[in-house]
């Protein structure tokens, strides 16, 4: 391993180097900007020539003025509350639970060989289909939009991170038993954080999947949020309305994804 | 010589669904306080077996594995290190070296930190300390792991063939280091090994095991000139105990393939 990385003289090849890497970081940056600015145009440019009628497929400045009026009308930052209050709910409620279910199915191998099947059969069904279920159990309302996020995260959370958990170096293992290590302490010292890779891309996926179980809930049952302005937009053909949740939808989703990757370079370092 | 580690009349049996695997037969033999003694035999004859049982890993079948003259294996005598270095990827080169102390939690820790920092500085890991092992090379990992065995202050040094996964350049100045650091620390040593040249360099005994279920075949005592094992080498009785062993390691080829 060489201790100094910082060589001061650098070759000209190592300057062409850099500047070809700097060039098509740019070049990456220049096309996804040119592919969203083309999208837009075209899309404004065709409603507005109506080749595509604005009534179906509404268009950016209608999104823009809907944004506008809903922001005024004090009703956008309510409905966008109520939804990701819902998903933020059933995303932690699934994520640690899930996580808590693999941890004590890992730990006896048993108990895990009974509910194996289980899990599969769980995992295969469309939770949707529980839906009016839900309703009946909890009552219609936030409870059951929660449950729903909850019942599309769990499952897939505690299949991977019980994986991720059985799948842990057998040698690490071995070498804590010769320290004399108990299984809490193996669980501790290796097998969580040697999972850590997967519980990151577990909380990336349920990012995803907490955002799908909350509008699914909310197109069962609800009196706002997002999900319900894009039934309720549908319901009256405002495609408009429907195009703007749609849009704040995407916003959010991000900005959750955005920090769960914050997360990953926090612990990659 | 005072024993520290004995096998008698040890016999082991591997259980499996469809099978019963005669591993270890009637094993007996020694290693001596601060002595040096290699296992080598055919792949899978049970080397490894052997040293799982020592460890307390494994309980044999019949017969009596005594370390220290006690029956009851005490973990905490023992220090184990195996052919990929183990460590764990997300804690520093410290937080592995302490990761015995922090599970065992002894009394005497202070202590036991200071001979860890002794140990990185004599050994040349100081400046690494902070780092995480990806940014180590191969040699300097499994010095890493060495030190980490020998932090806990085990009075028997269990190796399961901790060079090979290196380069041959490494190896040699690794086995230096190794075979160093164990006189410096007054250690007693079990290697299990395939390469028969690096248990001439390192060994005070040989024990030849046949093909599984392993017997004792033969117990080579050597003495070699030269303090470090790649001056050993050099020695002109190496070439001889080397034809002895593979005369008697080939010989068991033979009566496989009969």
């Amino acid at each position: 391993m060489k201790k100094n990385k910082k060589v001061i003289n650098f070759s000209q090849s190592h300057k062409k180097y850099v500047k070809k890497l700097k060039k098509d970081r740019f070049l990456i940056i220049f096309f996804r900007i040119f592919i969203l600015v083309c999208f837009i145009g075209l899309w404004e440019l065709l409603t507005a020539h109506k080749i595509l009628d604005p009534f179906f497929f509404s268009s950016p400045s209608r999104i823009v003025k809907t944004l506008g009026d809903l922001i005024e009308a004090g009703t956008l930052f309510h409905h966008a509350w109520v939804t990701l209050f819902e998903t933020l709910i059933g995303f932690l409620i699934a994520t640690v639970l899930g996580y808590i279910i693999a941890i004590l199915l890992w730990w006896n191998e048993k108990v895990r060989k009974v509910f194996e099947p289980y899990i599969i059969v769980l995992n295969s069904l469309p939770k949707i289909a529980l839906g009016p279920v839900i309703i009946l159990w909890v009552g219609a309302g936030t409870s059951a939009i929660v449950l729903m996020c909850v019942l599309i995260c769990i499952v897939i959370t505690t299949m991977s991170m019980l994986s991720a958990f059985i799948s842990c170096d057998e040698g690490k293992i071995l070498l804590l038993k010769s320290m004399n290590a108990n299984k809490i302490q193996i669980l501790f010292k290796c097998v969580l954080p040697s999972s850590m890779p997967e519980f990151i891309s577990v909380l990336k996926i349920n990012v995803g999947m907490s955002w799908v179980g909350s509008i699914m809930g909310e197109y069962l049952t609800s009196k706002a949020g997002l999900g319900y302005l894009i039934v309720y937009g549908g319901q009256i053909f405002k495609i408009d309305l429907v195009m703007t949740a749609t849009f704040v939808l995407c916003l959010l989703a991000y900005l959750m994804y955005f920090l769960v990757s914050l997360l990953e370079k926090r612990y990659k370092k | 010589m005072e024993k520290l580690l004995e096998f008698r009349n040890v016999n082991y049996f591997y259980q499996t669904k469809n099978d019963e695997i005669f591993a270890l037969n009637n094993i007996n033999f020694d290693v001596g306080k601060e002595e040096f003694v290699s296992l080598v035999g055919p792949s899978g004859c049970g080397k490894t077996t052997i040293l799982s049982l020592t460890a307390g890993l494994l309980k044999p079948s019949s017969g009596e594995v005594i370390l220290d003259g006690e029956k009851k294996i005490d973990t905490k005598k023992i220090g184990y290190m195996f052919q990929r270095d183990m460590l764990f990827e997300w804690r520093t080169v410290w937080k592995n070296i302490t990761l015995g102390l922090e599970l065992q939690k002894p009394k005497d820790i202070d202590k036991k930190l200071e001979f860890a920092e002794q140990l990185l500085k004599k050994y040349n890991l100081e400046s690494f300390k902070n780092r995480k092992p990806r940014s180590l090379s191969g040699g300097m990992r499994q010095r890493v792991a060495l030190i980490r065995t020998l932090v806990l202050e085990p009075k028997l040094l269990l190796l399961d063939e901790p060079f090979s996964a290196l380069d041959y350049q490494t190896r040699l100045t690794l086995c230096d280091d190794v075979s160093e650091i164990l006189k410096n620390e007054k250690k007693t040593a079990l290697l299990v090994t395939h390469d028969i040249s690096e248990a001439i360099s390192l060994s005070n005994k040989i024990i030849v095991l046949s093909k599984r279920p392993a017997k004792v075949k033969d117990e080579i005592h050597l003495s070699l000139s030269g303090k470090t094992p790649l001056k050993k080498r050099e020695d002109k009785e190496f070439g001889k105990y080397f034809d002895l062993i593979w005369s008697e390691l080939t010989n068991e080829k033979e009566q496989k393939s009969d």
